[in-house]
């Protein structure tokens, strides 16, 4: 009896040491880092992790003992699989990058640490040194999920060559929904009745033009729906009104790449990534183009959606303070955020960064110096740009709301009493999963 | 009873067996096929539907068969526990319900017979009916909380059916076909570990019930026994009353035959001898009439009751002189004659008694009483020069109740006729030790 006892106690006592021994901390503290090869926004990049490697170089000089690991050359479109693969084996890195697709499922599955406690606390962070938008892509449910690494926003793509054709003017960076539509109705009125013509726009949806009037799809906190807004109404008649035009025809991207199209949205980092010489040759030979702000509705402004890469922390890493401050490196550091924009194709989101002079002169000096686009519409661009809410329910609730507005416009119903009706299944939805 | 408890006892242990491999089972099916799904293109999709990151593949694994050690330990180690100890024996029940209840959640609410197999094992080892019911009511709370869809309310947990649905339908229905093979059988083990035990409970209780019958006849012979003892007591009661009656009523009925045998012989030559006698023979009934009346009331001498008693002796051994023609030596060389009362009265009866015998058996003429205390022994002679007894004559009632009352004493007697040197006569000791004050006769 008492040596049974005695054995037992042994025993956990051997379990005890053993588990010590294996978590105590043995010589270097190693962070893992997740990060995917090349750029997110499908351009070219030829040194993706040129900037990374430095500030992981600064980051091993200023905490001696600890050294920064990632695994290299996961493309961009396996990265999301990759995570989700390392996160079901339960070996995630400790700080990883986080694609605009993923930050809604990585927040919901709570596969992301909270930075509210750390961004408030000893070594924290000032959050005005960011635009607003892009902070509030790494908001879930009110706490702050992620930092922001790098930004895009939507932007106007124009050929010019085909708007001197018309004898069209270039649209300034202020211009608005009439603007457009009457460009567009322009380019329409002169056509032949042949099937060699050209078109206004390409792409542009009620979701781009939303944002433009002033209007968003969902409160911030995923509970309710606006599709019924007014201002949501008239980006969709707008966009309607805009497809009309073409009197049936559905306008291809092979169209406007072969410089048959005026207009078309695009990600800003296109822009930077085929602006600069010789990427400009290779995509778009055919004719000169430019970039402008979105175009405001009558409600709204020059406003445009981001899409932001973010950089998270494991909610179940050891070293939560250290990642800590290698996120910092990465997405606070002016020195790293400089570098990034310098030599990726996105914008900053530390304001310091993207309206340093200095540094938007040597972005800009690669660019046609014919260009209306310039650095002061940059910085105007992210601080009025919105971020689309992310909520558990936002990926289906978004769906819902297209589904409903493509059925009113195909089917030619009423799109108030549509789009009233949707707004109240979308809602229903959203409380049932709120 | 011993080979019911080796049954129940193999029952537990299956049970215990059974559960280990379910704990095998849930760990491997969980982190492997977790392992798979990360290794197979499937994780993000996996990770949208489950909605939530699952705990890393080894950590159920760990948990539950690191739980599971001290449970089973728990379990078979009850049996050392020392009875009693009550205390001890409520920690190590709640413990092991406590770890029923970890090693439950640590399968991820999966599955829950623990709580049956420690329901079972706590219901087999508890002793007291009230702590029986708080075990049944506890478990069965828990096994009902621990739903997967009731505990999933509490805990996310990824459901195991969405591991499965990685799965095709071919080994999914084996998997969960297994999984329910292994769970009836514990239930079954349950069930008949439940039966088994409650009819043992039966046939104890039966056992009970044949024991009470028993107990009762004991009670009964019991009672029959005390009425035997109580019989007993009378007879003795009746006993002491003839022989109280013989020694008052005997000694002054003798006195007053004497006397008055005395009166007549007296009468004509000498009247007033005789008027003398009358008077004492009528003043020895009157207190032989008293003596009556004492021993009715209390049983106990007259003389001892108002005087101290060295002096009722000396008063009788002097009233004796006087109503008898017998010269009575009177020799005390015991110190303090302070007795316990039925130790008094035993000395008294011996002096009385011998000094009746002397002179109605024998018409002695000389008597010699001497006290004498030899240690811790008071010595009661009495000699006298009389007839002695003659040989072969059986040991009369007077001298048999002496020997009664000595004995309850713890004292003896010992009487015969002197020694022929010292010529005729009847000599009687008696030995007494009596007791320390306080001490009580048993």
């Amino acid at each position: 009896m008492r040596r049974r006892t005695a054995a037992l106690v042994g025993g956990a006592a051997l379990l005890v040491v053993l588990a010590a021994a294996m978590l105590w901390p043995r010589g270097d503290t190693v962070l893992h880092l997740g990060v995917f090869a090349g750029s997110y926004w499908g351009t070219p990049n030829g040194s993706s992790y040129q900037v990374l490697d430095d500030a992981i170089a600064r980051f091993e000089a200023a905490h001696p003992g600890v050294t920064v690991e990632y695994e290299s050359g996961i493309p961009t479109d396996e990265y999301s699989e990759w995570l989700a693969d390392k996160l079901l084996a339960g070996t995630e890195p400790d700080v990883f990058f986080v694609l605009p697709d993923d930050f809604g499922l990585l927040a919901e599955t709570g596969a992301l640490a909270p930075l509210d406690g750390l961004m408030d606390g000893e070594n924290g962070l000032d959050r005005s040194i960011y635009y607003d938008a892009c902070l509030q892509a790494g908001n879930y449910g009110g706490s702050q999920m992620a930092l922001p690494y790098e930004s895009a926003a939507m932007v106007m793509f124009v050929n010019r060559t085909l708007l001197e054709q018309y004898n069209i003017p270039m649209p300034e960076n202020d211009w608005t929904w009439q603007d457009l539509y009457a460009i567009c109705q322009t380019i329409a009125d002169a056509q032949p009745d042949s099937a060699d013509r050209d078109y206004g726009i390409y792409g542009y949806t009620w979701q781009n033009a939303l944002y433009a009037n002033g209007a968003t799809l969902f409160s911030a906190d995923g509970e309710q729906c606006y599709l019924a807004d007014s201002r949501v109404e008239e980006a969709i008649r707008f966009v309607q009104t805009l497809g009309s035009l073409d009197t049936g025809y559905t306008v291809t991207a092979q169209e406007f790449d072969t410089g048959h199209v005026a207009f078309r949205p695009f990600l800003f980092s296109e822009y930077r990534a085929y602006q600069p010489y010789p990427w400009r040759v290779k995509k778009y030979s055919s004719f000169v183009w430019d970039c402008l702000r979105m175009p405001a509705g009558p409600e709204g402004g020059n406003t445009s959606e981001l899409h932001t890469v973010q950089v998270g922390i494991s909610a179940r890493s050891l070293y939560t303070r250290l990642a800590w401050e290698l996120l910092c490196t990465l997405c606070a550091d002016e020195t790293t955020q400089g570098q990034l924009f310098l030599q990726s194709q996105g914008i900053s989101p530390l304001r310091a960064v993207t309206e340093n002079t200095a540094l938007l002169d040597r972005i800009f000096a690669e660019t046609q110096g014919t260009s209306t686009f310039n650095s002061a519409a940059i910085g105007e661009i992210m601080r009025t740009a919105v971020t689309v809410p992310q909520f558990p329910a936002q990926e289906q609730a978004a769906a819902m709301a297209d589904t409903a507005v493509s059925n009113a416009v195909t089917n030619n119903r009423s799109l108030a009493t549509t789009l009233a009706t949707a707004q109240r299944q979308i809602d229903l939805y959203l409380q049932s999963t709120g | 009873m011993m080979k019911q408890d080796q049954i129940l006892r193999t029952l537990r242990g299956l049970m215990l067996a059974i559960n280990l491999v379910l704990v095998v089972y849930y760990s491997l099916l969980r982190g492997l096929t977790a392992l798979r799904i990360s290794g197979s293109f499937s994780a993000r999709d996996f990770l949208a539907s489950a909605k939530q990151v699952p705990a890393p593949p080894w950590q159920m694994a760990v948990l539950s068969l690191g739980l599971f050690v001290p449970l089973a330990a728990l379990i078979l180690g009850k049996d050392y526990l020392p009875p009693g100890r009550r205390g001890l024996r409520a920690a190590v029940f709640t413990a092991e319900i406590l770890l029923a209840a970890a090693e439950v959640t640590s399968l991820n609410f999966y599955y829950r017979g623990f709580f049956l197999m420690v329901l079972a094992d706590l219901v087999y080892t508890a002793q007291e009916k009230y702590g029986r019911a708080c075990i049944i009511a506890v478990l069965t709370v828990l096994y009902a909380l621990a739903d997967y869809s009731i505990a999933s309310v509490f805990f996310s947990e990824i459901p195991l059916s969405q591991y499965l649905s990685y799965y095709t339908e071919f080994y999914s229905s084996w998997f969960s076909g297994v999984e329910s093979l292994l769970t009836s059988l514990h239930v079954l083990l349950f069930v008949v570990f439940l039966v088994l035990l409650f009819l043992g409970q039966k046939a104890e209780n039966t056992r009970v019930h044949q024991l009470n019958a028993e107990l009762q006849e004991s009670y009964r012979q019991l009672q029959e026994y005390a009425d035997k003892t109580e019989h007993m007591a009378e007879l003795r009661e009746r006993n002491r009353l003839a022989r109280e009656i013989h020694d008052t009523l005997g000694h002054t009925l003798t006195g007053i035959i004497m006397t008055t045998d005395a009166s007549l012989i007296l009468m004509d030559a000498a009247p007033d001898q005789a008027r003398k006698q009358l008077q004492l023979a009528n003043q020895t009934a009157r207190e032989g009439l008293n003596d009556v009346r004492r021993s009715i009331n209390a049983l106990r001498p007259d003389a001892l009751e108002h005087t101290d008693f060295a002096e009722a002796l000396e008063n009788t051994i002097e009233k004796f002189c006087l109503t008898t023609a017998a010269k009575v030596t009177y020799t005390q060389n015991a110190g303090n004659l302070d007795f316990a009362p039925d130790e008094e009265e035993a000395i008294y009866r011996v002096i009385q008694e011998s000094l009746t015998n002397a002179v109605r058996h024998g018409h002695a003429r000389n008597i010699e009483v001497r006290l004498d205390r030899f240690g811790e022994t008071l010595t009661i002679t009495v000699r006298d020069d009389g007839e002695g007894m003659a040989p072969g004559k059986p040991e009369g009632f007077g001298l048999r109740h002496m020997r009664e009352r000595l004995e309850l004493l713890h004292g003896s007697l010992e009487y015969g006729n002197r020694p022929p040197e010292e010529g005729p006569g009847f000599a009687l000791t008696a030995r007494l030790q009596p007791r320390q004050k306080g001490e009580e006769n048993i």
